[in-house]
């Protein structure tokens, strides 16, 4: 039996949290639960027509789909070469920087400024870069001491791959270094200095306790840049108009778009949606889980 | 006090009727200032001559007007008047989401009269079941367009012996080319990428090929003459003789500019005018012309690059007082198709338009006429777009990736069939 002071307690729990579930339920679990609905319907964005119920065959339709599987391919190849070299470069930018004593403010704001530039803005300018007659091919020509190659920066399957992987690298790395810097900050000196007066070595306080203690922002790095890898679009779409070749880069989002806008199916379109949901839950929950295993305190 | 009262409920009265009596309509197009100078005179006037309408035009990025108008008229959001090209305006009539032309409205006595006021077969992409859906903005077709300062500097005599056929062209366009190492930093003429369905689809029933069989049942028709037209473009790319690629600038984008990176791009008539205000230099010289859309050597019909066109349609949802305004405010408009012409260079395709001095003495209308008596129209399905992306994958696998032109024309074939399947 709970007190009334509890129960008090609790109504003003409600009432505080009320406007963040209200807004939750309006612009997140209404849309996702509305994408999970309509993606049980045959339904052509222009018809008039009531869409036809047709069960799960959006998602048969999908499995059989040799389109959609290459979205998947696509998705996981920009995912993978993304996280991780997300992930790898924040952390040793971040150690980097946070060793250093001058110029820390300068090195964290010019890391994070492409992170406050619009994907649309960051894709259009590093197009520019990537042109066949750009600075791409002028710098890699001086770095590999080649002359007049092109290297088929959209062209090229692998390279628009690439290519891609490169502007998320670029605008994202900033903005995940900052992350780690905090972590990084959060961890105690006191630990590090016991570790010194016992004979503890850079390396060995690194490995032994940085990492370790940092393992709560690896966590969140890791689920944070996994579902800005996973709903990346502006990019492939950009370079898609741009004339490279969409199978390479066609990711789910931009198999999303291409699905409604161009083909009118909205209920594919949702399915793709759902399924694209239902992974990105799927590996948060895994990440979460297996940075739970081992809790961390700094007591 | 009683009577002030009175006097207040009377003034909200007056205002609530004169404001229920004003009609809306919104106007969506896509962005051409030349355009947008015209029509919002015509607009204002409009507006002057009935100021019981209020008319909102809003533009668009021509990207971006055709997922702005679905997502709309999805959430029965859409707007009064719209225009996109016909392509993509097609499923808007199969779908009934766009109402028949109002002839009355537009002054005319029926259809047929509308029928008789434009060139035959240009108002057969917006018919649909007997019943006409929208009017002309623009017919559009592509020429050459050649920058004759690259061409005379090599000897060529352009005004006296052009290319004629795609080979002559290539022949060309090889010489016109210049690179460093790989790079092409001048290309002497590249295509206009990705719309395939205008260029490509041409090229293809030059050499007796199809895209569809005659009840739209089946796809890729004639599979050699499609192999032969992506070995020709397989030739023209990257790994074959480096001529051009879906990757560099758009050529028309830069002709304008004369700044020696392109010598030949193909475009409409409107480019004219586009280069009169953005290069008047290079449009009052001598050393532009165009030239007509050439045709294979062994070509078997002969066709030219079809024309696709903007037609004004109005949205099936508005109130019947909405659409029947919205029909005279179009027919207002459009009653200015030799402005439209001379300032835009629209060519709505009008008999008035066609006989006039104006169009007869504008400098290479008669190329684009010619060309286009012996050009159809763009393809029109529902899967239009759909089979667009399929050839685009096509082409670029083998200008671009390396697969075969058999390869591609194979897996083209499956997956242009498997998207017939869903209509």
């Amino acid at each position: 039996m709970r007190s009334g002071i509890e129960k008090k307690k609790a109504r003003w729990g409600w009432f505080f949290v009320l406007p963040a579930i209200a807004y939750f339920s309006i612009f997140s679990f209404y849309p996702i639960a509305n994408a999970f609905h309509t993606s049980l319907y045959r339904w052509n964005l222009l018809s008039l027509n009531p869409p036809r119920f047709v069960w799960f065959e959006n998602y048969l339709r999908l499995f059989q789909s040799e389109v959609f599987w290459n979205s998947v391919k696509a998705t996981a190849i920009f995912t993978v070469g993304t996280f991780v070299s997300l992930l790898i470069g924040s952390l040793a930018l971040s150690i980097l920087i946070f060793s250093r004593k001058r110029f820390r403010s300068f090195f964290q704001m010019a890391l994070y400024s492409p992170a406050v530039l619009s994907t649309v803005v960051a894709a259009t300018i590093w197009l520019l870069i990537l042109d066949p007659r750009g600075l791409g091919n002028t710098w890699m020509n001086a770095l590999m001491g080649t002359s007049g190659k092109d290297y088929q920066w959209f062209a090229n399957p692998d390279m628009s791959r690439i290519s891609t992987i490169l502007i998320y690298f670029w605008k994202y790395i900033g903005h995940f270094t900052i992350l780690f810097i905090a972590g990084l900050s959060s961890i105690p000196n006191t630990i590090l200095e016991a570790a010194t007066i016992d004979g503890a070595g850079s390396w060995k306080k690194y490995w032994r306790i940085t990492f370790p203690l940092l393992k709560p922002t690896v966590v969140l790095v890791c689920v944070l840049s996994l579902i800005q890898c996973m709903k990346s679009f502006s990019t492939q779409y950009l370079f898609v108009q741009s004339g490279a070749p969409k199978a390479p880069i066609d990711v789910l989002t931009l198999n999303i778009y291409n699905t409604a806008i161009r083909d009118h199916q909205i209920g594919r379109a949702s399915a793709i949606s759902v399924i694209l949901f239902l992974t990105l839950i799927l590996f948060s929950w895994a990440q979460l889980k297996l940075g739970r295993s081992e809790e961390v305190s700094f007591q | 006090m009683k009577l002030k009262g009175l006097f207040l409920v009377g003034i909200l009265l007056i205002c609530s009727i004169f404001a229920a009596s004003t009609i809306e309509l919104t106007v969506w197009t896509h962005e051409d200032p030349n355009r947008t100078l015209l029509e919002d005179r015509y607009i204002e006037e409009f507006q002057k001559l009935h100021p019981e309408v209020s008319i909102k035009r809003v533009t668009y990025p021509s990207a971006k007007i055709r997922e702005t108008v679905l997502t709309a008229f999805s959430a029965g959001k859409g707007p009064d008047i719209f225009n996109m090209e016909v392509q993509d305006e097609y499923p808007y009539i199969v779908n009934q989401r766009v109402a028949p032309v109002n002839p009355i409205a537009m002054g005319y006595k029926n259809v047929e009269e509308i029928y008789d006021a434009y060139l035959e077969g240009t108002l057969n992409p917006v018919s649909y079941q007997g019943k006409l859906y929208g009017v002309p903005l623009e017919i559009t077709n592509w020429c050459i367009f050649v920058n004759k300062r690259y061409t005379n500097a090599l000897g060529m005599d352009f005004d006296n012996n052009y290319p004629k056929t795609w080979e002559a062209l290539m022949e060309i366009a090889d010489q016109l080319t210049v690179r460093n190492g790989e790079i092409i930093t001048r290309r002497g003429f590249d295509f206009r990428y990705p719309y395939y369905l205008t260029f490509f689809i041409p090229m293809v029933e030059q050499l007796g090929g199809y895209l569809l069989n005659e009840d739209g049942t089946e796809a890729i028709i004639n599979e050699k003459a499609w192999i032969d037209v992506l070995t020709f473009m397989k030739e023209w790319g990257p790994s074959g003789r480096n001529l051009g690629s879906p990757t560099y600038t758009a050529a028309r984008k830069n002709w304008n500019k004369d700044d020696g990176s392109i010598v030949m791009c193909e475009s409409g008539l409107y480019q004219i005018l586009r280069l009169k205000s953005e290069n008047p230099d290079l449009f009052h010289s001598d050393d532009w012309m165009i030239i007509p859309w050439p045709t294979f050597e062994n070509a078997v019909n002969p066709v030219k690059g079809n024309y696709y066109g903007h037609y004004y349609m109005v949205n099936a949802q508005s109130s019947s007082e909405k659409q029947e305004w919205a029909w005279k405010l179009i027919a207002y408009m459009l009653q200015h198709t030799n402005e439209y012409f001379e300032q835009v260079g629209l060519i709505q395709p009008t008999y008035e338009l066609m006989d006039s001095a104006v169009f007869k003495e504008f400098p290479f209308a008669n190329v684009f006429m010619n060309d286009m008596s012996q050009a159809g129209c763009v393809l029109l399905h529902q899967a239009g777009p759909r089979l667009e992306e399929l050839i685009r994958e096509a082409v670029e696998s083998v200008m671009l990736s390396g697969v075969s032109p058999e390869n591609a024309v194979k897996t083209l074939k499956s997956k242009a069939t498997e998207v017939l399947e869903d209509y």
